[in-house]
């Protein structure tokens, strides 16, 4: 009776500071327990099927995407792929690197999530996308399958996103101002250089100028600056004075263990680091081709293993729309009409919080200020384990702590959304109505790990009604 | 026929010979469950004396359920060799134990007469035997079959390796295997029970034991102990490779129907894996059996379970099985109540399988609302290992999660091959030595050391 | 034991006798032979907390991470190495404790007054004992004339749903979950404002006698919540069967059956929130078992 077999669609769209793509996936949901057992629904399978052109991102001006462009781009990219918004059940769409930093990023996703189906939208923050971009080069399972330590690194046209994966399991994050699009080429002068770039390399005696010819040797200096910038990032070697300043906006470095001893790459840049690229090394009007010889070159980044990655320019995409969902427990308690749900930021209660009640409680109290601007409670989601709290007893008294403390959200417009790892999802959902005496909607979802600072997004349900999809977009990793 | 004795002077008259039968029967709580059993021990040993003088014609007569009702029953009749039956129809069931157990009587002479006996003739000598008469028997007779490996050969001693999972999850599955592998568990079979017993998922875990045995060039079977007819479907739509296929069986026609089976079913299946198979055959069937199963769907026709088991073996006969293994402990206490019955009817069925003409192996277990444990199983092993019995389960260490009861574990046949001077299947043993977990019939210290097959 | 582990113990060994030296010489020689034993303060670990899913005994293995992560798929006693052609001591009484859980659980009755103290009643189908309960199914599946009696008396006529507890095959599983799954559940049924009739528990009770109440207290859906077999896994395992008017002769396809509900399985707390739902549905289809697609 608990046989299940459901296949549902999902898409990525990622808004890039040089190229914007798409990609739809399906994902398959079966439920493993055994039969006469309470269901245990997971995604077993995961398959692109339709991967769009690659195109670069349409901008209004250097400040501002053209947000009517992108969304001719993704409309005819739903009509090729003959796939409609009403199809879909999850997914991501995100503005990645220096086009999150646009004027208009905001504006851009509004005018996208008709379009994106009836879900998340998003825009990435660095640590994200290094996450998306190492799921989707493939490069926590073959850390896995090796069972070694292996970075991904997903040189783009702006910044390089890095995610250290140890034996599979996520050990950092961090992102560089180092890309192929930092210096720019047109008609054998440079066109553009980032500062940042500009500075680096006159650390180091080289002199690039807007306006200069473009001479691909002395550039290719520039470049070996770069991938310097990148092995020390990796700790392969020592930091050099201006290695802290590379970070994107100020962010932090990978921790310094577990030690590296294989890389993946992948963003635009990484096909110049597999394949060699004779002829014109400015063709695409960028220091891309040379940033990747470089790094080929770079006898730091050289010790390490180079394994190929499952996408490279696609990577960040194929992440978004194939790597992001999760599905609930199925056993938990929600209101129908109030999902979809988006962008809900998780006020978490720490694990050494959640010790005592009265702990629990004060963490709640502390952190519900910085959800309430201007005094009024915006919609968020409360997330502990739920761990040893599992007798009937400790779960009624869980749900009362819960609802003392959440004032601001009882009173609030929004539903009490509680999120737990642990499977206590439904009795604790039960507990929560049978406390409030049936006043207020309330959505507990268990099965779910999250951490402060992440966002999460609860699609409608799947398999029959019996779990929900969940997005959780880790906005900071490193702490 | 006389169906009337004196025992102490006092006068026990039967009415029948179905109730002689189950009367003579050692004490089951089955058939105290039926209401047939003997009311006191003494009217037991009545009913074995009263059966001591009765015939095997006596027996050919009295099926336990009639020709014209039952197609287990007409398989049985129309099996028999009628000449070989001439020759011992005259014996009591007397002189025919005392034939079986005579210095004078050859293995070869005794697979001689099993074409001529009937179920009830085997399970009537059955109930005048001891339990070492049933071992002492029972080793004279050895019965051999092959599929892709020969069982059964003198000498040798066989495992069925059981690497089950309460969610056929492939990785724990082929985990459980190798540790059976390497401790020389699994040349009778590799053989799952699955719990979704769907098409597709037979298929899957079908081919999945395949690629693996390819792979390590493992010589044995394969085996997934879903019904005839999905391992039949599976093979058809799925292309999933089949070295055999399994069955359960009962011993009569509404039994065999609360399984969902019929003999035309059986050798349909058999047909299609001798034609589009992956072994070599010609023994390409495994029947599972256990005594209660008939009492459980009321299909016992009120005779007893000892007799409704042997023709099980009946009717497996008529397809020349690779193997036969009777689940011993699985049905409960309301069956076979404790450690006694348990063993006894181990030994009874390993006896009436081989004396039928089949290749019997035995999955000795028990449940845990049985008073058994895991020192009783070890003993119905070796007592069956020193009755010469084909193989056993291997599961690991005895505890099988997914069925919820313990059996044997993978150990055990190792440890009773070095005790008896055995060897597993020659090829198997082979095999064994290069991967260098057995020496000589001794396991190396590598054996048991799973971890060997992730070798990169 | 490797050598270097033997090694290290026959060091500990000398290294005590060492410390033991400024000892008066006389207590050395009033030991028959050897070291003397002493009883010593302190508790050996209990055993039956070890997760035979990360328990991991072959010595020297060839890709011990790897088989390690592989068996972590498996809840079956793997990687256990051997001992010649036998078991390790260790996973040898492993065994042992997890099958004296299982008869403990199957041969021992449940505490009268742990029932009361859930605010139970107690019936009794016509089995006499355990042992007839063990060996009669038949009689596990029907109430006693006195337990007709008492259940026409105390429990409230027609209700919507009826539950109670029976011992069935474990006794021990009704004293793990029933404090958390019962109230679970009636909560949640609270919480749907469905209507409950009076609980009991039912000793020596089959699934089948769940008919026979079903048709004397006349309720829409009958419930029970009741010890499966133990297994070696756990021996605190519950069942629920759950029916939409259930009658005696009734098919078994009818019932609708949750398993596996204990504090490694499903939590029975969680649990007894899942049955509630399942009940809703099934009153609002009006079928159950394999009738009523969930």
């Amino acid at each position: 009776m608990n046989y299940l077999h459901e296949v549902i669609l999902s898409v990525g769209i990622d808004i890039g500071t040089s190229t914007t793509q798409l990609i739809f996936s399906r994902l398959t949901i079966e439920n493993q327990a055994s039969s006469y057992m309470v269901p245990r629904i997971n995604i077993v399978d995961k398959e692109v099927i339709y991967r769009s052109e690659i195109y670069f991102t349409p901008l209004r001006s250097a400040t501002e995407i053209d947000a009517e462009a992108v969304k001719r781009i993704v409309r005819e990219e739903y009509r090729a792929a003959g796939i409609t918004p009403e199809e879909l059940k999850t997914g991501a769409v995100i503005i990645t690197g220096e086009t999150a930093r646009k004027e208009n990023a905001n504006e851009v996703l509004s005018a996208l999530s008709d379009l994106a189906g009836d879900f998340v939208v998003a825009t990435a923050g660095p640590d994200l996308e290094s996450v998306l971009s190492g799921r989707g080069a493939g490069t926590d399972v073959l850390s896995k399958q090796r069972r070694i330590t292996v970075a991904n690194l997903d040189i783009g046209g702006g910044t390089t996103n890095i995610a250290l994966y140890e034996k599979g399991n996520l050990r950092g994050t961090c992102c560089l101002d180092v890309g192929g699009r930092l210096i720019k080429v047109d008609n054998g002068r440079i066109s553009y250089v980032y500062p940042k770039i500009q500075a680096l390399a006159k650390a180091h005696g080289i002199e690039v100028q807007v306006g200069d010819r473009a001479y691909p040797e002395q550039l290719y200096g520039v470049c070996r600056l770069m991938a310097a910038q990148l092995a020390q990032a990796l700790h392969l070697t020592a930091a050099d004075g201006q290695h802290a300043g590379m970070y994107t906006n100020d962010g932090r470095a990978l921790p310094p263990q577990p030690a590296v001893q294989a890389v993946t790459y992948s963003g635009g840049v990484a096909d110049c680091i597999y394949q060699k690229m004779e002829n014109d090394v400015f063709r695409f009007g960028d220091v891309g081709v040379l940033l990747g010889k470089a790094i080929r070159a770079d006898p730091d980044l050289s010790r390490v293993e180079l394994c190929q990655a499952a996408e490279t320019i696609r990577a960040t995409v194929v992440g978004a729309g194939t790597h992001t969902t999760e599905v609930s427990g199925s056993t938990i308690r929600y209101e129908r009409s109030k999902l979809p749900i988006k962008n809900i930021p998780i006020l978490k209660v720490s694990p050494e919080d959640e010790a005592s009640l009265e702990t629990l409680k004060a963490s709640i109290i502390q952190q519900m200020p910085l959800f309430t601007p201007e005094g009024k409670a915006e919609q968020i989601a409360i997330a502990f384990t739920g761990e040893k709290r599992t007798s009937f007893a400790e779960v009624q008294a869980l749900a009362a702590a819960v609802i003392k403390s959440a004032k601001e959200v009882i009173q609030g417009p929004y539903p009490l959304i509680v999120v737990v790892e642990n499977d206590i999802g439904k009795v604790l959902g039960n507990a929560l109505n049978v406390l409030l005496e049936h006043k207020k909607d309330v959505i507990c979802i268990d099965g779910i790990k999250t951490l402060s600072g992440d966002y999460i997004d609860i699609g409608e349900p799947i398999a029959g009604g019996q779990v929900l999809p969940v997005v959780i977009k880790t906005l900071i990793f490193n702490s | 026929m006389i169906l009337k004795t004196k025992l102490f002077g006092h006068v026990y008259e039967f009415k029948s010979v179905r109730e002689v039968m189950a009367k003579a029967n050692e004490e089951k709580s089955g058939d105290k469950l039926a209401g047939i059993a003997a009311e006191t021990a003494e009217e037991r040993v009545a009913a074995k004396v009263v059966l001591s003088h009765l015939t095997l014609n006596d027996l050919r007569n009295n099926p336990a359920v009639p020709y014209e009702e039952d197609e287990v029953t007409r398989i049985i009749q129309d099996d028999i060799n009628e000449t070989i039956f001439n020759q011992f129809k005259g014996m009591t069931v007397s002189e025919f134990r005392e034939w079986l157990l005579s210095e004078k009587t050859t293995t070869a002479m005794i697979r001689h007469a099993s074409r001529g006996l009937t179920s009830e003739c085997v399970a009537g000598v059955c109930k005048l035997m001891s339990n070492l008469d049933l071992i002492y028997a029972a080793k004279k007779m050895r019965v051999q079959a092959h599929c892709n490996t020969t069982i059964g050969v003198d000498g040798t001693f066989s495992s069925r390796l059981q690497p089950n999972h309460t969610t056929d999850d492939p990785k724990g599955i082929i985990a459980s295997v190798m540790e059976g592998l390497s401790v020389g568990c699994g040349d009778a079979v590799i053989g799952i029970n699955p719990v979704d017993d769907s098409v597709e998922s037979v298929a899957r875990l079908l081919k999945m034991l395949d690629e693996f045995k390819n792979k390590w060039e493992i010589p044995t079977q394969c085996s997934v102990l879903a019904h005839i007819t999905t391992q039949v479907e599976a093979a058809e739509k799925f292309g999933a490779p089949l070295d055999m296929v399994f069955q359960s069986i009962a011993g009569s026609q509404k039994g065999n129907e609360a399984f969902g089976v019929t003999a035309q079913m059986i050798q349909d299946g058999r047909d299609m894996v001798l034609s589009r198979g992956t072994s070599t055959g010609p023994n390409v069937n495994y029947f599972e059996t256990g005594q209660g199963s008939e009492l459980s769907s009321e299909a016992h026709n009120g005779w007893d379970q000892v007799t409704m088991e042997a023709r099980c073996y009946g009717l497996a006969r008529h397809f020349q099985p690779f193997l036969v293994n009777t689940v011993v402990g699985f049905i409960g206490p309301e069956y076979l109540y404790d450690a006694k019955q348990v063993t006894r009817a181990g030994l009874e069925d390993h006896f009436m399988g081989k004396l039928t003409g089949i290749s019997m192996g035995c999955d000795a277990c028990y449940t845990n609302h049985m008073k058994a444990d895991q020192n009783d199983i070890e003993n119905l092993a070796t007592l069956l290992v020193a009755a010469g019995c084909n193989y056993v389960m291997g599961v690991p260490q005895g505890d099988d999660c997914m069925l919820m009861y313990q059996c044997t574990g993978f150990h055990e046949a190792a440890a009773l091959r070095e005790i008896f001077g055995l060897r597993p299947i020659k090829e198997f043993d082979a095999w064994m030595e290069k991967m260098g977990f057995s020496e000589n019939g001794k396991l190396t210290p590598k054996a048991g050391d799973a971890s060997v097959f992730l070798r990169k | 034991m490797n050598e270097k582990d033997l090694r290290t113990i026959i060091e500990q060994v000398l290294a005590e006798m060492n410390a033991g030296g400024s000892a008066p010489a006389a207590a050395c020689c009033a030991a028959p032979a050897g070291e003397a034993s002493q009883v010593e303060e302190g508790c050996i670990p209990d055993i039956t907390e070890i997760d035979i899913r990360t328990q991991y005994l072959v010595e020297e293995p060839e890709n011990g991470e790897e088989y390690a992560e592989l068996k972590f798929n498996a809840p079956c006693r793997l990687g256990i190495g051997k001992a010649g052609a036998r078991y390790k001591t260790l996973p040898q009484l492993e065994f042992r404790a997890a099958h004296s859980a299982a008869q403990d659980a199957v041969f021992n009755d449940v505490d009268e007054e742990f029932v009361k103290a859930q605010g139970l009643f107690i019936v009794q189908t016509q089995c006499d004992c355990k042992d007839t309960y063990l060996t009669r199914p038949d009689l596990g599946r029907k109430l006693s004339a006195e337990a007709v009696a008492t259940l026409k008396e105390k429990c409230k006529k027609n209700p919507t749903v009826q539950i109670y507890v029976a011992d069935g095959l474990s006794s021990a599983s009704v004293a793990a979950n029933i404090p958390d799954l019962l109230p679970a559940l009636l909560q949640g049924l609270q919480s749907f404002k469905i209507d409950v009739g009076t609980p009991f528990f039912v000793k020596y009770g089959r699934v089948g006698v769940m008919d026979e109440i079903s048709e004397l207290t006349g309720a829409d859906v009958t419930c029970t919540l009741i010890g499966e077999r133990p297994g070696l896994i756990t021996a605190e395992s519950m069942s629920a069967y759950i029916a939409y008017k259930a009658t005696v002769g009734m098919p078994e396809a009818r019932r609708t059956v949750v398993s596996n509900i204990h504090r490694a399985g499903t939590i029975p707390a969680e649990a007894g929130a899942h049955i509630a739902e399942i009940i809703k549905i099934m009153l609002e289809k009006k079928a159950s078992g394999t009738d009523l697609k969930l």
